[in-house]
Protein backbone atom coordinates (compact mmCIF):
# COMPACT_ATOMS: atom_id res chain seq x y z
CA UNK A 1 0.00 0.00 0.00
CA UNK A 2 1.21 3.45 -0.84
CA UNK A 3 2.10 5.47 2.19
CA UNK A 4 0.79 8.62 0.54
CA UNK A 5 -2.77 7.42 1.09
CA UNK A 6 -2.18 6.10 4.57
CA UNK A 7 -4.24 7.88 7.24
CA UNK A 8 -1.19 7.69 9.48
CA UNK A 9 0.91 9.78 7.08
CA UNK A 10 0.84 12.94 9.20
CA UNK A 11 1.61 10.97 12.34
CA UNK A 12 4.57 9.31 10.64
CA UNK A 13 5.89 12.61 9.33
CA UNK A 14 5.62 14.03 12.83
CA UNK A 15 7.37 11.11 14.49
CA UNK A 16 10.06 11.20 11.80
CA UNK A 17 10.70 14.90 12.35
CA UNK A 18 10.63 14.62 16.11
CA UNK A 19 13.01 11.68 15.87
CA UNK A 20 11.02 8.95 17.59
CA UNK A 21 10.60 6.97 14.39
CA UNK A 22 13.47 4.50 14.66
CA UNK A 23 14.93 1.36 13.15
CA UNK A 24 12.98 -0.49 10.49
CA UNK A 25 10.04 1.90 10.65
CA UNK A 26 12.36 4.83 9.92
CA UNK A 27 14.04 3.07 7.01
CA UNK A 28 10.66 2.16 5.53
CA UNK A 29 9.57 5.77 5.82
CA UNK A 30 12.78 7.00 4.17
CA UNK A 31 12.24 4.61 1.29
CA UNK A 32 8.74 6.00 0.84
CA UNK A 33 10.25 9.51 0.86
CA UNK A 34 12.40 8.58 -2.11
CA UNK A 35 9.73 6.69 -4.01
CA UNK A 36 6.59 8.68 -3.34
CA UNK A 37 6.71 12.38 -4.13
CA UNK A 38 3.51 13.02 -2.18
CA UNK A 39 5.09 11.70 1.00
CA UNK A 40 8.13 13.92 0.50
CA UNK A 41 5.86 16.88 -0.13
CA UNK A 42 3.87 16.26 3.03
CA UNK A 43 7.04 15.95 5.09
CA UNK A 44 8.35 19.19 3.66
CA UNK A 45 5.13 20.91 4.66
CA UNK A 46 5.58 19.79 8.24
CA UNK A 47 9.26 20.66 8.16
CA UNK A 48 8.36 24.22 7.32
CA UNK A 49 5.51 24.67 9.74
CA UNK A 50 6.26 22.43 12.68
CA UNK A 51 10.01 22.67 13.21
CA UNK A 52 11.22 25.43 15.48
CA UNK A 53 14.32 27.37 14.51
CA UNK A 54 17.27 26.67 16.73
CA UNK A 55 18.71 29.58 18.63
CA UNK A 56 22.25 30.69 17.86
CA UNK A 57 22.73 30.79 21.61
CA UNK A 58 23.44 27.06 21.65
CA UNK A 59 26.10 27.29 18.92
CA UNK A 60 29.54 25.87 19.74
CA UNK A 61 32.70 26.63 17.77
CA UNK A 62 34.10 23.44 16.18
CA UNK A 63 37.54 22.30 17.32
CA UNK A 64 40.53 23.88 15.63
CA UNK A 65 41.59 21.92 12.60
CA UNK A 66 38.11 20.48 12.05
CA UNK A 67 37.70 22.31 8.76
CA UNK A 68 41.21 21.38 7.58
CA UNK A 69 40.46 17.74 8.24
CA UNK A 70 37.27 17.94 6.23
CA UNK A 71 39.05 19.76 3.43
CA UNK A 72 41.72 17.07 3.26
CA UNK A 73 39.32 14.17 3.46
CA UNK A 74 37.15 15.49 0.63
CA UNK A 75 40.17 16.71 -1.40
CA UNK A 76 38.51 20.06 -1.85
CA UNK A 77 41.56 21.51 -3.60
CA UNK A 78 40.18 19.99 -6.76
CA UNK A 79 37.31 22.46 -6.58
CA UNK A 80 39.31 25.63 -6.18
CA UNK A 81 40.53 27.78 -9.05
CA UNK A 82 44.17 27.13 -9.92
CA UNK A 83 46.54 30.02 -9.36
CA UNK A 84 46.55 31.29 -12.91
CA UNK A 85 42.76 31.30 -12.99
CA UNK A 86 42.74 33.25 -9.76
CA UNK A 87 45.04 35.97 -11.03
CA UNK A 88 43.53 36.07 -14.49
CA UNK A 89 45.07 34.95 -17.72
CA UNK A 90 46.70 38.30 -18.63
CA UNK A 91 48.25 38.79 -15.29
CA UNK A 92 49.50 35.20 -15.47
CA UNK A 93 50.97 36.01 -18.88
CA UNK A 94 52.65 39.10 -17.46
CA UNK A 95 54.04 37.06 -14.58
CA UNK A 96 55.41 34.46 -16.98
CA UNK A 97 56.98 37.16 -19.18
CA UNK A 98 58.61 38.76 -16.16
CA UNK A 99 59.97 35.42 -15.10
CA UNK A 100 61.40 34.81 -18.57
CA UNK A 101 63.03 38.24 -18.46
CA UNK A 102 64.57 37.50 -15.11
CA UNK A 103 65.90 34.18 -16.34
CA UNK A 104 67.29 35.63 -19.55
CA UNK A 105 68.78 38.94 -18.41
CA UNK A 106 69.17 39.20 -14.70
CA UNK A 107 70.16 35.71 -13.73
CA UNK A 108 73.37 35.43 -15.82
CA UNK A 109 74.53 38.70 -14.29
CA UNK A 110 73.71 37.67 -10.77
CA UNK A 111 74.68 34.04 -10.90
CA UNK A 112 78.47 34.49 -10.49
CA UNK A 113 77.76 36.61 -7.44
CA UNK A 114 75.73 33.94 -5.78
CA UNK A 115 77.73 32.07 -3.19
CA UNK A 116 78.76 28.69 -4.53
CA UNK A 117 80.86 26.19 -2.62
CA UNK A 118 83.45 28.27 -0.80
CA UNK A 119 87.08 28.23 -2.08
CA UNK A 120 89.71 27.04 0.39
CA UNK A 121 92.96 28.85 1.09
CA UNK A 122 95.76 26.48 0.17
CA UNK A 123 98.82 28.73 0.53
CA UNK A 124 99.98 32.11 1.69
CA UNK A 125 103.03 33.49 -0.11
CA UNK A 126 105.38 35.98 1.48
CA UNK A 127 108.29 38.09 0.42
CA UNK A 128 111.53 37.65 2.29
CA UNK A 129 111.10 40.99 4.04
CA UNK A 130 107.46 40.01 4.79
CA UNK A 131 106.19 43.25 3.33
CA UNK A 132 104.14 41.51 0.70
CA UNK A 133 101.57 38.86 1.55
CA UNK A 134 99.61 36.93 -1.04
CA UNK A 135 96.83 34.46 -0.28
CA UNK A 136 96.04 31.69 -2.74
CA UNK A 137 92.51 30.20 -2.59
CA UNK A 138 91.60 27.09 -4.58
CA UNK A 139 88.02 26.65 -5.74
CA UNK A 140 86.06 23.62 -4.62
CA UNK A 141 86.48 21.97 -8.03
CA UNK A 142 90.26 22.67 -7.87
CA UNK A 143 90.18 24.42 -11.25
CA UNK A 144 90.43 28.09 -10.22
CA UNK A 145 93.14 29.68 -8.11
CA UNK A 146 92.22 33.04 -6.65
CA UNK A 147 95.17 35.24 -5.63
CA UNK A 148 94.48 37.97 -3.07
CA UNK A 149 97.26 40.39 -2.21
CA UNK A 150 97.10 42.01 1.21
CA UNK A 151 97.71 45.29 -0.65
CA UNK A 152 97.68 45.96 -4.39
CA UNK A 153 100.94 45.13 -6.16
CA UNK A 154 101.21 45.94 -9.85
CA UNK A 155 104.09 45.02 -12.15
CA UNK A 156 106.18 47.79 -13.72
CA UNK A 157 105.70 48.68 -17.45
CA UNK A 158 108.48 46.41 -18.70
CA UNK A 159 108.04 43.47 -16.39
CA UNK A 160 105.50 40.76 -15.50
CA UNK A 161 105.00 38.52 -12.53
CA UNK A 162 104.92 34.79 -13.14
CA UNK A 163 103.26 32.22 -10.87
CA UNK A 164 105.02 28.90 -10.53
CA UNK A 165 104.14 25.57 -9.13
CA UNK A 166 107.13 23.91 -7.50
CA UNK A 167 106.13 20.21 -7.47
CA UNK A 168 106.38 18.12 -4.32
CA UNK A 169 108.78 15.73 -6.12
CA UNK A 170 111.26 18.62 -6.64
CA UNK A 171 110.74 18.47 -10.39
CA UNK A 172 111.14 21.57 -12.59
CA UNK A 173 108.93 24.56 -11.78
CA UNK A 174 105.71 24.63 -13.80
CA UNK A 175 104.42 27.99 -15.03
CA UNK A 176 100.81 28.51 -14.05
CA UNK A 177 100.26 32.10 -15.15
CA UNK A 178 101.82 35.37 -16.20
CA UNK A 179 100.39 38.26 -14.23
CA UNK A 180 100.27 42.02 -14.52
CA UNK A 181 99.13 42.37 -10.93
CA UNK A 182 99.23 40.03 -7.99
CA UNK A 183 95.44 40.15 -7.55
CA UNK A 184 94.33 37.64 -10.14
CA UNK A 185 92.17 34.69 -10.97
CA UNK A 186 94.10 31.81 -12.51
CA UNK A 187 92.64 28.84 -14.30
CA UNK A 188 94.49 25.72 -13.24
CA UNK A 189 95.15 23.34 -16.14
CA UNK A 190 93.61 19.98 -15.37
CA UNK A 191 96.96 18.19 -15.55
CA UNK A 192 98.39 20.37 -12.79
CA UNK A 193 95.40 20.37 -10.49
CA UNK A 194 96.67 17.21 -8.80
CA UNK A 195 100.05 18.88 -8.17
CA UNK A 196 98.50 21.49 -5.88
CA UNK A 197 98.90 19.45 -2.72
CA UNK A 198 100.92 19.33 0.46
CA UNK A 199 104.66 19.27 -0.19
CA UNK A 200 104.44 21.48 -3.28
CA UNK A 201 105.16 25.20 -3.22
CA UNK A 202 103.81 28.22 -5.03
CA UNK A 203 106.18 30.98 -6.03
CA UNK A 204 106.08 34.28 -7.89
CA UNK A 205 109.07 35.55 -9.88
CA UNK A 206 109.70 38.84 -11.66
CA UNK A 207 110.12 38.27 -15.41
CA UNK A 208 110.40 40.39 -18.53
CA UNK A 209 107.08 41.67 -19.82
CA UNK A 210 105.13 38.71 -21.23
CA UNK A 211 106.78 36.16 -18.95
CA UNK A 212 109.86 34.01 -18.80
CA UNK A 213 111.40 33.55 -22.26
CA UNK A 214 112.86 30.16 -21.27
CA UNK A 215 109.94 28.42 -19.59
CA UNK A 216 111.80 28.47 -16.28
CA UNK A 217 112.10 31.32 -13.76
CA UNK A 218 114.72 33.79 -14.90
CA UNK A 219 114.23 36.78 -12.56
CA UNK A 220 114.23 37.02 -8.80
CA UNK A 221 111.65 34.99 -6.85
CA UNK A 222 109.85 37.57 -4.77
CA UNK A 223 107.20 35.41 -3.09
CA UNK A 224 107.10 31.79 -1.98
CA UNK A 225 104.79 29.69 0.17
CA UNK A 226 103.99 26.07 1.00
CA UNK A 227 100.88 24.43 -0.37
CA UNK A 228 98.73 22.98 2.41
CA UNK A 229 96.60 19.82 2.06
CA UNK B 1 17.27 51.78 22.62
CA UNK B 2 18.62 48.42 21.61
CA UNK B 3 16.89 47.17 18.55
CA UNK B 4 15.45 43.70 19.16
CA UNK B 5 17.53 41.45 17.00
CA UNK B 6 16.93 37.88 16.00
CA UNK B 7 19.54 35.45 17.22
CA UNK B 8 18.75 33.36 14.16
CA UNK B 9 21.31 34.86 11.84
CA UNK B 10 21.38 32.28 9.10
CA UNK B 11 20.06 33.72 5.88
CA UNK B 12 18.07 30.97 4.19
CA UNK B 13 18.52 32.42 0.68
CA UNK B 14 22.26 32.66 1.20
CA UNK B 15 22.46 29.05 2.41
CA UNK B 16 20.51 27.83 -0.63
CA UNK B 17 22.84 29.69 -2.93
CA UNK B 18 25.88 28.18 -1.22
CA UNK B 19 24.40 24.68 -1.40
CA UNK B 20 23.73 25.06 -5.12
CA UNK B 21 27.25 26.30 -5.78
CA UNK B 22 28.56 23.38 -3.75
CA UNK B 23 26.49 20.96 -5.80
CA UNK B 24 27.75 22.10 -9.22
CA UNK B 25 31.28 20.81 -8.49
CA UNK B 26 33.04 23.69 -10.19
CA UNK B 27 36.00 25.90 -9.36
CA UNK B 28 33.93 27.77 -6.78
CA UNK B 29 32.46 24.75 -5.05
CA UNK B 30 35.12 24.44 -2.37
CA UNK B 31 34.79 28.13 -1.44
CA UNK B 32 30.99 27.85 -1.29
CA UNK B 33 31.18 24.72 0.82
CA UNK B 34 33.67 26.37 3.16
CA UNK B 35 31.37 29.39 3.59
CA UNK B 36 28.50 27.01 4.31
CA UNK B 37 30.62 25.27 6.92
CA UNK B 38 31.70 28.50 8.61
CA UNK B 39 28.11 29.71 8.82
CA UNK B 40 26.41 26.50 9.88
CA UNK B 41 28.90 24.27 11.66
CA UNK B 42 28.74 26.05 15.05
CA UNK B 43 24.95 25.79 15.36
CA UNK B 44 24.92 22.24 13.96
CA UNK B 45 27.57 21.31 16.50
CA UNK B 46 25.43 22.82 19.25
CA UNK B 47 22.47 20.75 18.06
CA UNK B 48 24.55 17.58 17.85
CA UNK B 49 25.86 18.16 21.35
CA UNK B 50 22.35 18.57 22.71
CA UNK B 51 21.53 15.21 21.22
CA UNK B 52 24.68 13.28 22.07
CA UNK B 53 25.73 14.99 25.24
CA UNK B 54 29.44 14.51 24.51
CA UNK B 55 31.55 17.08 22.76
CA UNK B 56 33.97 14.79 20.94
CA UNK B 57 31.25 12.52 19.59
CA UNK B 58 29.28 15.58 18.53
CA UNK B 59 32.35 16.80 16.58
CA UNK B 60 32.47 13.45 14.80
CA UNK B 61 28.79 13.67 13.98
CA UNK B 62 29.23 17.12 12.47
CA UNK B 63 32.26 15.99 10.49
CA UNK B 64 30.42 12.99 9.07
CA UNK B 65 27.40 15.16 8.37
CA UNK B 66 29.41 17.63 6.32
CA UNK B 67 30.94 14.78 4.34
CA UNK B 68 27.38 13.73 3.64
CA UNK B 69 26.29 17.29 2.84
CA UNK B 70 29.15 17.61 0.33
CA UNK B 71 28.31 14.31 -1.31
CA UNK B 72 24.56 14.78 -1.51
CA UNK B 73 24.32 18.53 -2.02
CA UNK B 74 22.88 17.91 -5.46
CA UNK B 75 19.95 16.05 -3.91
CA UNK B 76 18.87 19.14 -2.04
CA UNK B 77 15.75 20.52 -3.67
CA UNK B 78 16.18 24.26 -3.54
CA UNK B 79 12.76 25.03 -4.99
CA UNK B 80 10.83 23.65 -2.07
CA UNK B 81 13.24 22.64 0.68
CA UNK B 82 14.67 24.62 3.54
CA UNK B 83 18.44 24.54 3.39
CA UNK B 84 19.16 24.68 7.10
CA UNK B 85 16.38 22.24 7.99
CA UNK B 86 17.87 19.86 5.42
CA UNK B 87 21.26 20.04 7.11
CA UNK B 88 19.75 19.71 10.57
CA UNK B 89 17.97 16.54 9.43
CA UNK B 90 21.30 15.10 8.26
CA UNK B 91 22.96 15.95 11.57
CA UNK B 92 20.07 14.58 13.63
CA UNK B 93 19.92 11.35 11.68
CA UNK B 94 23.67 10.87 12.00
CA UNK B 95 23.53 11.66 15.72
CA UNK B 96 20.73 9.15 16.26
CA UNK B 97 22.73 6.49 14.39
CA UNK B 98 25.80 7.19 16.52
CA UNK B 99 23.73 7.08 19.70
CA UNK B 100 22.43 3.66 18.75
CA UNK B 101 25.66 2.16 17.42
CA UNK B 102 27.93 3.43 20.20
CA UNK B 103 25.34 2.50 22.74
CA UNK B 104 26.18 5.84 24.25
CA UNK B 105 24.73 5.59 27.68
CA UNK B 106 24.36 9.35 27.81
CA UNK B 107 27.32 9.95 30.02
CA UNK B 108 26.09 12.84 31.98
CA UNK B 109 22.44 12.14 32.62
CA UNK B 110 20.88 15.12 30.92
CA UNK B 111 20.12 17.65 33.56
CA UNK B 112 17.10 19.22 32.07
CA UNK B 113 14.81 21.89 33.14
CA UNK B 114 12.22 20.67 30.71
CA UNK B 115 10.01 23.71 30.96
CA UNK B 116 12.77 26.18 30.24
CA UNK B 117 14.26 23.89 27.60
CA UNK B 118 12.11 24.96 24.68
CA UNK B 119 12.73 28.63 25.28
CA UNK B 120 16.49 28.34 25.52
CA UNK B 121 16.96 26.06 22.55
CA UNK B 122 14.79 27.67 20.00
CA UNK B 123 14.42 31.07 18.54
CA UNK B 124 10.82 32.19 18.70
CA UNK B 125 11.39 35.90 18.47
CA UNK B 126 12.47 36.55 14.94
CA UNK B 127 13.77 40.02 14.32
CA UNK B 128 11.90 42.66 12.34
CA UNK B 129 14.08 42.09 9.30
CA UNK B 130 13.29 38.39 9.03
CA UNK B 131 10.94 37.18 6.38
CA UNK B 132 7.25 37.58 7.17
CA UNK B 133 6.25 33.99 6.51
CA UNK B 134 8.97 32.64 8.78
CA UNK B 135 7.88 35.00 11.52
CA UNK B 136 4.27 34.00 11.22
CA UNK B 137 5.17 30.30 11.25
CA UNK B 138 7.41 30.66 14.26
CA UNK B 139 4.72 32.55 16.18
CA UNK B 140 2.05 29.99 15.30
CA UNK B 141 4.29 27.11 16.31
CA UNK B 142 5.17 28.71 19.59
CA UNK B 143 1.52 29.37 20.42
CA UNK B 144 0.50 25.87 19.43
CA UNK B 145 3.23 24.35 21.57
CA UNK B 146 2.13 26.35 24.58
CA UNK B 147 -1.44 25.18 24.03
CA UNK B 148 -0.36 21.56 24.33
CA UNK B 149 -0.71 19.69 27.57
CA UNK B 150 2.47 20.13 29.58
CA UNK B 151 3.34 16.43 29.40
CA UNK B 152 2.84 16.33 25.63
CA UNK B 153 4.96 19.40 25.09
CA UNK B 154 7.68 18.07 27.37
CA UNK B 155 7.85 14.75 25.52
CA UNK B 156 7.98 16.41 22.10
CA UNK B 157 10.71 18.85 23.07
CA UNK B 158 12.82 16.16 24.70
CA UNK B 159 12.42 13.85 21.73
CA UNK B 160 13.26 16.57 19.24
CA UNK B 161 16.02 18.44 21.04
CA UNK B 162 17.77 15.43 22.52
CA UNK B 163 16.70 12.75 20.09
CA UNK B 164 15.39 10.58 22.90
CA UNK B 165 13.81 7.36 21.82
CA UNK B 166 10.48 6.23 23.26
CA UNK B 167 12.37 4.01 25.69
CA UNK B 168 14.70 6.77 26.84
CA UNK B 169 11.78 9.14 27.26
CA UNK B 170 9.96 6.56 29.35
CA UNK B 171 12.87 6.18 31.73
CA UNK B 172 13.60 9.91 31.83
CA UNK B 173 9.97 10.80 32.55
CA UNK B 174 9.35 7.79 34.79
CA UNK B 175 6.34 6.78 32.74
CA UNK B 176 5.37 3.50 31.09
CA UNK B 177 6.47 3.10 27.47
CA UNK B 178 2.89 2.98 26.20
CA UNK B 179 2.03 6.21 27.96
CA UNK B 180 5.01 7.97 26.40
CA UNK B 181 4.13 6.73 22.92
CA UNK B 182 0.63 8.04 23.46
CA UNK B 183 1.92 11.43 24.62
CA UNK B 184 4.03 11.82 21.51
CA UNK B 185 1.27 10.69 19.18
CA UNK B 186 -1.39 12.89 20.74
CA UNK B 187 1.01 15.81 21.10
CA UNK B 188 1.83 15.66 17.38
CA UNK B 189 -1.83 15.37 16.44
CA UNK B 190 -2.78 18.38 18.56
CA UNK B 191 0.13 20.33 17.18
CA UNK B 192 -0.94 19.51 13.64
CA UNK B 193 -4.56 20.51 14.24
CA UNK B 194 -3.52 23.75 15.86
CA UNK B 195 -1.07 24.61 13.04
CA UNK B 196 -3.68 23.89 10.41
CA UNK B 197 -6.17 26.14 12.18
CA UNK B 198 -3.53 28.89 12.19
CA UNK B 199 -2.84 28.40 8.48
CA UNK B 200 -6.55 28.60 7.66
CA UNK B 201 -6.92 31.73 9.76
CA UNK B 202 -4.28 33.36 7.58
CA UNK B 203 -6.05 32.42 4.37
Amino acid sequence: MKLANDPRLDALCGEYLVGTLRGRARRRFERALREEPLVALRLRHWEQTALPLYSQAIAVQPARGAWKRLERELQLDRYRPSWFQRVGIWRAWAAAATLAFVLAIVLPAVLPLLPGPQPVEIASLQSEDRRILLHADLSADRRVLQLRAARPVIAGPDQSYELWLLPADSGAPISLAVLGALDAQVAVPARYAEGLRAGAKLAVSVEPAGGSPTGAPTGPVILVGDVRG
Amino acid sequence: VIKPRSTYVLDEQELKRLLLRTAVRGQESAAAFEALYRKCAPLLLGIARRIIGRRELAEEVVHDSFVRIWRSAEQFDASSGQAFAWMVAIVRNRAIDVLQSHDVARVQPLDLDDEAEADGLFDWALGPEDDVDAKRTARALHRCLTELQAAERQSLVLAYAHAMSHTELASHLHKPLGTVKGLIRRGLAHLRDCLERCAEAVR
